[in-house]
């Protein structure tokens, strides 16, 4: 029986591995949103922006690097992950995001369409790592309140709080 | 609020959750697990805590949360300190512990009271006389830089020439408050003011005259051809157009027509065409079309 688990597992293991680097699986919706009304295009670029930010951040927080978070976030959301990561470094602490899915609402779009409030219902496979030591692996269902605010080039994340429920 | 992970029960009352003592029995051998847990039920950013634990002997204490990825050892049964540099930004927090295995509990902070709102107001200029002219969006922060997300009333005010224009009071949804207002008739500065508890951001819209009401214009030959000049040229609410803004003036005589735009000096826009001959001239800015006149 154990021999069997033990099996399954060693099968299960490298795929779980794969997971880090899969894309985030988002889905938008934003029929209720106000005052503006959230254009098409407008829509599949903060969609495209929120999943290449969410990638960015697993990669930041899986390998211990600042990089990826250059560029997808800023303000208080780019301040508190440096910290983390930087805190990560220092302790040789790791986290891994795995199996992302974000289910978002646009809540508000400002009048002159210069932010964006989105409720993120956020489903992942978090792994917490001491070195090679595995502290948490769990299924995890987390609730997100994000700012975003277009950038030259694409919409960035300001604000990304997680709440207990919306 | 706070969750236990591994966990048999919560407390619905008190609503501290509990991990429970347990024992993992796996062929035959059994391995005492951490024993408890617990979180502050509820916990505010820049404030520090304590978790408590049963339990005896030493064990690694991971604390994770946003801008925090912590490791130190404790003494089970002990409290544990987190001090307020640790719990800088609202969100999730996880406390683990780990002995031969390990037992974790999940917080949640909450932003603390504003200390600084994100007040977005467009646009910098505006017309005067539009309805919807003027939309501004208030966000109210605390001093560690987190969204304050339970309601909060939020004071907006216009005012223009020292006269309130407008003033309201709404409360914040989900952090936001916001409004959409109508210029006034005057030209000049307008001060749009948000106030959150004791906390107030102000920006400056400058209202400025709308399109023209009408255009007169007059004329004279000279030396080299005809001077033509508006009268001062006003809005509908009789506002002087501000300088720069442009007139075209068209001058149509027997050889075809030329044009030539003349920026607005102090009310007044002056052009000089060349012409010898009878001449008709007419005036235009934005959309509004000016008189013809003819000088022969």
């Amino acid at each position: 029986m154990i021999g069997i688990a033990v099996s399954a597992i060693a099968l299960l293991a490298p795929c779980y591995a794969a997971d880090t680097d899969q894309a985030p699986n988002v889905t938008l919706e934003s029929a209720k949103v106000g005052p503006r009304a959230l254009e098409p295009l407008t829509e599949r670029s903060v969609l495209r922006d929120y999943s290449f930010a969410w990638a960015s951040l697993a990669r930041a927080l899986d390998s211990n690097s600042v990089e990826p978070l250059d560029g997808p976030f800023a303000g208080s959301a780019a301040e508190w992950l440096r910290d983390t990561v930087a805190d990560q470094r220092r302790n040789g602490l790791s986290a891994r995001y795995l199996n992302q899915t974000h289910r978002l609402e646009a809540v508000f779009y400002a009048p002159e369409g210069d932010l964006i409030e989105l409720h993120d219902t956020a489903d992942y496979d978090l792994q917490l790592r001491d070195g090679d030591k595995n502290i948490y692996n769990r299924h995890v269902t987390r609730h997100y309140v994000v700012l975003m605010t277009p950038s030259a080039d694409r919409w960035v994340v300001r604000q990304l709080q997680a709440v207990p429920q919306f | 609020m706070s969750w236990s992970i591994n966990t048999a029960w919560r407390d619905s009352k008190s609503g501290l959750t509990y991990a429970a003592a347990s024992l993992i029995c796996l062929a035959g051998i059994c391995t005492a697990q951490v024993g408890e847990v617990r979180a502050p039920s509820a916990a505010v950013a820049g404030n520090s805590i304590s978790l408590s634990t049963t339990g005896s002997g030493s064990a690694t204490f991971y604390f994770i949360g946003p801008g925090v990825s912590g490791k130190r050892g404790v003494k089970l049964g002990e409290d544990i300190q987190i001090p307020a540099k640790e719990l800088r930004y609202a969100g999730s927090y996880l406390g683990i512990i780990c002995e031969d295995s390990c037992q974790s509990v999940e917080f949640f902070v909450n932003a603390s009271s504003p200390s600084r709102l994100a007040f977005l107001v467009h646009p910098s200029r505006a017309p005067v006389a539009e309805s919807d002219a003027i939309s501004g969006v208030v966000l109210p922060f605390d001093s560690n830089g987190n969204l304050i997300l339970s309601p909060t009333p939020t004071d907006f005010e216009l005012t223009a020439a020292g006269a309130t224009v407008m003033s309201r009071r709404d409360s914040t949804q989900d952090g936001i408050a916001w409004f959409r207002a109508n210029s006034g008739r005057s030209a000049g500065a307008l001060q749009v003011s948000a106030s959150v508890n004791a906390v107030q951001s102000r920006r400056i819209v400058q209202q400025v005259a709308s399109d023209p009401c009408n255009l007169r214009i007059s004329g004279q030959r000279a030396a080299k051809g005809i001077i033509v000049e508006t009268a001062p040229v006003r809005d509908c609410a009789g506002n002087p157009l501000p300088d720069g803004t442009i007139v075209t003036f068209t001058a149509r005589d027997g050889e075809g027509k030329s044009t030539v735009d003349a920026p607005i000096k102090k009310g007044i826009a002056r052009a000089e065409i060349s012409a010898a001959g009878p001449i008709v001239v007419s005036a235009a800015s934005g959309v509004v079309m000016g008189n013809d006149l003819r000088i022969q």
